[in-house]
Formats: structure tokens, C-alpha cells, sequence
């Protein structure tokens, strides 16, 4: 036996787990005040990283104390299942998740239900069908119409492109909510214009490489394509590269989706055509904001629409 | 020596003049371990060392948040564990032959999605779960296969079938989620033996069968050896290709058996389920002491592993550290506990 090997992993462990504490140690377990958990699906995605901020300002607002918490990759339904478990175990007062799966969300709601913790929905529905099932009951939801940022966005496309062409669709990940909202809104609305042709729809997962890569194959085989509608900007952002190692800069309508600052500075630089605009930190901060009325035995709408608008 | 020692391997590890004595070493020592005699002492005095470690872990946790030692969180603990324990398990075999496999978090997507779709097909939950088995089983069978008889590298057969079987199972659902299952089959993720979550109570199950196996049975005194050195392994009589073979096929099981588990908590099995799951399998099993070299590791060893890294996401968690510190944490424990690991196997070298 090796006791200092022990005692370094130890000293490890509590200074780093201490130093955190003390850095934060104002925010949690100030008595008397609701400690509100936020989960986000990843805290590497700068929609995410606006909608904590529009939550901490929030909480700071209202004197609640906020964890957020969220896991590594976007797609880890289970992970963010783990967390949420974790955080019913910690009891805090209530939950504000923005869902990974909208389906695979649905057996934790159930445990925060049974714990007596309220649950708030934001951006990402959780499945009714899949809710109403299980018996779970949410509070509320919170977020922005999806499909009809899909609609919007379909609308721009057929205007820039004067009713003809030929458009590629990059698609997040398949069975996403979210996702396929838009892509529904913007389907609908492309289909009216019977010269308007979706030569190539593929997903390309939110990731920004992902981007890159899918549609400079897509390239490849539709090198006349007119514009591109990716449904996150991420993913824009990656094609934008794509197109401009094609020398066709500006030659292709790239609409985007949630405006995000790479996305408007593009935008100012002509690169990209548009992007629709969805207001993360404003989500966040109503979140937060009724789960302290919740706490508080206050009533809140059982839907609240964030604003959507296109950026052109 | 004790009785349930094969004669196979008694005559086996006796007849090697023709080997170095370097080699000879090596087989000695991973039949020890497998065996007891020197080693023995030593081999449980590491597995102290990582027990410890947990132990420590858990008070440290202890101290910073009163939502930590309840029964309720242990339970919730244990059951986050079920998962990466009973793939690491598998891992673990393989990683003691002297192997790896890549694959498993893709064998967790692929067999998730075909026990799914058997569920949805309205077939009662144990011909579809032996379905999802069948699969995870398959897959293993063909990594094995490619590794023994087409002579790849463990790494380079299994990061192949990683990608097969990933595409295998967004081909099978066209990248959609399958989800909604009767309560009968969600009782295997919801439901509680006495008071034990039923994940939990099967990842009992498999470590206990594990263990005997691997301690008690020419099996797994096989992957020992096997792993310890495949050719003095070969020239003793060890059937390598068949037992190396089974290895990852009980592997791929095992991974089928966590795609149960997750599909039934989640209620949903999606394609792109189980993604990085080898690495938090890998870290679980070389936590516990099992080396990547292989022929040295026991399946407690690994469990305590897989303990440690869900204790601490859980109480990480807990406490409220941020996400981005979380993953700091977990990879310095990964790495300080293999150099305790490694602190404790330097004396003997």
C-alpha cells in the first residue's frame, strides 16, 4: 500500500472541487432563496452560452441563486438525463431544460414530477404525445415557433431567388424537434414556388465541420446550385468556408438560422444572405424569471413565444 | 495450488524451456493473477488502492453537499453506473486478452435500434431483447473474427466496425429515433427488485457471473493467458483463435445488454445513442487497474472504476461545479489513477 498516492488524488480532488466552491460559493445555498436549475444542451454552443446569460441576469434580478448545467456533446440524451436525475437528488426548486431529445426527455420529467419539482420547458419542445403517455406534466413552455422561423426563412429564399432555382437544404440532427420544424416551415413554404427545386437535404448534425464537409460534397454533385438554407448557423458557417474554397462567394444564397454574432458579421460582410433570428438570452431570462414565480405559488402562461425575425 | 486449476494450463505453463525467460515472466505472471500464489497478495493490495480511492472520493463529496451520502442518491448513482460498467465489463475481458474494441458504443446504437424496432413489431420483450443480444453478440463475432482469423489489429478491426455498425443503425431507422415502449419492457430501466433499481440488480448479476467466470473458468484463465502472451499461450494448448474470438463476442453481448438497459430508461432507442461510450468504458476498466498491455485486471477492479467516474459526475453535479470544470475533473482522475496504478506495479518490475 501506497497511502501518498491515495492522499494525492485526494488533495486533487478537493482543491479543485474547493477552489470552484469558494470562487462560487456567493451563488448556491444562500438560505432562503430558490435555487433554479438551468439545463442547457451543451455549454459549447454560443445559443446556449446567450441563454445562461439572459438567465444569470435574470436570477441576479431576483435575488435566486442559478446552476447550469449541461453536457459535453449536444446529442448526449443520456448524459443530460444523468444530470437532471442529479439535480432532483439535489432538490433544487425547479428545473428549466432545454430538451437533447425531445422524446428521450420525457421518463426524467416524469422523476422531477414525482419529486414535486416544477419543470420549465425552453426552445426545444418535449414530445406531447410521448408527455401526455408517460403522464408528465410540464409548467410551462418557453421558446420560439420553429416552424415558422422555417417559414420565414422559406419566404426570404423564394424573394432572392425570384422564384427559380435550385436550393440544398443542410439538416440538423434527424428527429430533432427543432430541426425539423424548421425544415418543415421551410419545405412548405419552397414547395409553393414549382420552380424552386430542393436538389440535395442531408443533416449535418449542428456541427460546424460537419457543415463544411457535407456541403462541399453536395458541391460536388449540384455545382449550379443557387442557394443553400442551413437550419442552424453552425452549420452555415462551415458552408460559407466550403463555398468560398469553391470561389463562389456571394454566388450562393446562404440562409442561416439563430443569429448568432459569426452569422451577423457575415451577413455585414455579404457572405451570407440571412439568418432568422431567435433570442436565446430573452428564453433564459423568462425562464428563470417564472420558475421564481412558480416557486412562489404564482400562476404563468402555459406557452410563451420568444419573437422570431429574419436578420438580412 | 488449488483444484479448479485446468490441467491444460498446468502443463502448459510447465513446458516452456523453449521460451525466454523475459516471456516466461509474462505468462507466469498472468496466470498468477489469475491463479493466486505471489501475486495474489498484491494484486488485491491495487485493488485496495482503488477502493480507497473511491471511498475517499465519496467523503470528500460527503463534506461539500448534504445531497450526496442519502440512499436515494447512492441508488440514483449506481443506477447512472449500470450502463459504462456492464460494457467495461466486456472491455474489460477484451482489454485483459490484450486487445481493445472501439466498437462498442456503435454495437450499443445498432443492437438499441433492432431491439426497438423487434418491440414495435408488437414481439413479446424477451424474443426482442435476445434480438438485441443476437445483434451485440453478431458484431462481436465479426470483430473476433477479423482479429483472429483475418489477422487485424484489434484497434484497426473494431474502429472499422465502429463506423459499420454506426452506419449500420442510421441506415436501419434512417436517423430516427424509435421510441415508446410498453411498461413491461420499461420496468427493466424504472422498475425495482426489494428496493434495488433493476439496472442496478443487473449489473449485480453480470458482475458476479464476470467475476467467477474470469477467476474460476478456463475462459477466462484463457484471456489471461492470452493476453500475458498470446504464443506461449498458443504452444501450451490454448485454443487462441476460438477463446479470442468468444472474447469479443461476449463483448458485443455485453454492449447489447447495456443498449437494454438505455433503451428501456430512455424509452427511446436513437442511432446515434452510445457515442464515446468506449472511452468512458476504457477509462472504467484502466481506473480499476487493468492494464492495456494486457494479460493483468479483474472485473472488481473495473466496477470500482466505473463507481468512480459516476460518483464523480454525480457529485460534481451536486455540488454545482461548471460543465467545462466537470470534464477537467474527470480527466485528471483518469489520469492520476492510473499513475497510482502504475506507482503500485513498479516494485515489482
Amino acid at each position: 500500500m501506497k497511502p501518498p498516492q491515495i492522499l494525492l488524488l485526494l488533495a486533487a480532488l478537493v482543491s479543485l472541487a474547493g477552489c470552484n466552491r469558494s470562487e462560487k460559493s456567493a451563488v448556491p445555498g444562500v438560505a432562503g432563496q430558490p435555487t433554479i436549475a438551468l439545463v442547457v444542451k451543451t455549454l459549447n454552443n454560443p445559443f446556449f452560452i446567450e441563454m445562461q446569460k439572459g438567465a444569470e441576469d435574470a436570477a441576479k434580478k431576483l435575488g435566486a441563486n442559478l446552476i447550469v448545467q449541461a453536457a459535453e456533446r449536444e446529442i448526449d440524451v443520456e448524459r443530460q438525463m444523468q444530470i437532471i436525475e442529479n439535480l432532483i437528488e439535489r432538490k433544487v426548486s425547479a428545473l428549466c431544460i432545454t430538451p437533447s431529445g425531445s422524446r428521450e426527455i420525457v421518463p426524467v420529467i416524469v422523476k422531477a414530477n414525482k419529486a414535486n419539482i416544477p419543470v420549465l420547458i425552453v426552445d426545444t419542445r418535449a414530445d406531447e404525445k410521448a408527455l401526455a403517455a408517460a403522464g408528465g406534466k410540464i409548467a410551462t413552455f418557453i421558446g420560439s415557433d420553429n416552424y415558422d422561423g422555417g417559414k420565414i426563412a422559406g419566404a426570404f429564399m423564394t424573394e432572392k431567388l425570384g422564384g427559380k432555382g435550385s436550393v440544398i437544404v443542410l439538416e440538423g440532427i434527424p428527429g430533432h424537434e427543432t430541426g425539423d420544424a424548421r425544415l418543415r416551415g421551410f419545405r412548405e413554404t419552397i414547395a409553393k414556388s414549382p420552380n424552386i427545386k430542393i436538389v440535395a437535404s442531408q443533416p449535418a448534425n449542428w456541427e460546424r465541420d460537419q457543415g463544411f464537409n457535407v456541403f462541399q460534397n453536395l458541391l460536388q454533385a449540384n455545382p449550379d446550385v443557387n442557394g443553400l438554407f442551413a437550419c442552424s448557423d453552425l452549420m452555415a458557417l462551415g458552408a460559407l468556408e466550403a463555398i468560398a474554397a469553391a470561389g463562389k462567394t456571394g454566388k450562393i444564397v446562404v440562409v442561416g438560422f439563430d443569429a448568432q454574432p459569426e452569422a451577423r458579421e457575415a451577413i455585414k460582410q455579404g457572405r451570407m444572405a440571412a439568418t432568422v433570428a431567435q433570442f436565446p438570452a430573452r428564453m433564459g431570462a423568462t425562464a428563470v424569471e417564472y420558475a421564481v414565480r412558480i416557486v412562489r405559488g404564482e400562476s404563468v402562461p402555459a406557452f410563451t413565444p420568444v419573437a422570431i425575425e429574419l436578420v438580412k | 495450488m488449488n483444484e479448479d486449476t485446468p490441467p491444460t494450463v498446468e502443463r502448459g505453463t510447465g513446458n516452456l524451456p523453449v521460451l525466454a525467460s523475459e516471456q516466461r515472466g509474462q505468462v507466469a505472471r498472468a496466470t498468477g493473477s489469475a491463479f493466486g500464489g505471489k501475486n495474489f497478495l498484491s494484486h488485491y493490495a491495487r485493488q485496495f488502492g482503488t477502493f480507497a480511492g473511491l471511498v475517499g472520493l465519496c467523503v470528500v463529496l460527503w463534506i461539500l453537499t448534504p445531497h450526496f451520502l442519502t440512499v436515494s442518491n447512492l441508488l440514483n448513482v449506481a443506477q447512472q453506473t449500470a450502463i459504462n460498467a456492464i460494457i467495461a465489463v466486456g472491455l474489460t475481458f477484451v482489454i485483459i486478452s490484450g486487445g481493445i474494441d472501439l466498437s462498442v458504443g456503435s454495437i450499443v446504437a445498432l443492437s438499441g435500434v433492432v431491439l426497438a424496432s423487434l418491440l414495435q413489431r408488437g414481439l413479446p420483450y424477451p424474443v426482442a431483447i435476445l434480438g438485441g443480444l443476437g445483434v451485440g453478440f453478431g458484431c462481436g463475432l465479426v470483430n473476433g473474427v477479423l482479429i483472429t482469423f483475418g489477422r487485424l489489429p484489434p484497434f484497426i478491426a473494431t474502429l472499422g466496425l465502429m463506423s459499420v455498425a454506426r452506419g449500420g443503425a442510421l441506415l436501419y431507422t434512417d436517423g430516427r429515433p424509435i421510441s415508446g415502449f410498453g411498461p413491461a419492457f420499461r420496468w427493466l430501466a424504472i422498475g425495482e427488485v426489494v428496493f434495488l433499481p433493476v439496472p442496478v440488480v443487473v449489473m449485480a448479476i453480470v458482475y458476479a457471473i464476470a467475476h467467477v467466470v474470469l477467476r474460476r473458468t478456463p475462459f477466462g484463465r484463457y484471456a489471461y493467458a492470452i493476453g500475458g502472451n498470446e504464443e506461449a499461450a498458443l504452444l501450451s494448448g490454448v485454443p487462441v483463435r476460438f477463446h479470442k474470438t468468444m472474447v469479443y463476442a461476449v463483448c458485443g453481448a455485453l454492449s447489447a445488454l447495456a443498449a437494454v438497459i438505455l433503451t428501456a430508461r430512455l424509452n427511446s432507442a436513437q442511432p446515434i445513442a452510445g457515442m464515446n461510450y468506449e472511452l468512458d468504458a476504457i477509462a472504467a476498466t484502466v481506473i480499476g487497474g487493468t492494464s492495456l498491455m494486457g494479460g493483468q485486471g479483474s472485473v472488481i477492479g473495473t466496477l470500482i472504476g466505473a463507481l468512480i467516474m459516476g460518483v464523480l459526475r454525480n457529485g460534481l453535479n451536486l455540488v454545482g461545479v461548471s460543465s467545462f470544470t466537470q470534464q477537467l475533473v474527470i480527466g485528471a482522475v483518469i489520469i492520476v489513477a492510473v499513475l497510482m496504478d502504475m506507482a503500485f506495479k513498479q516494485p515489482k518490475r
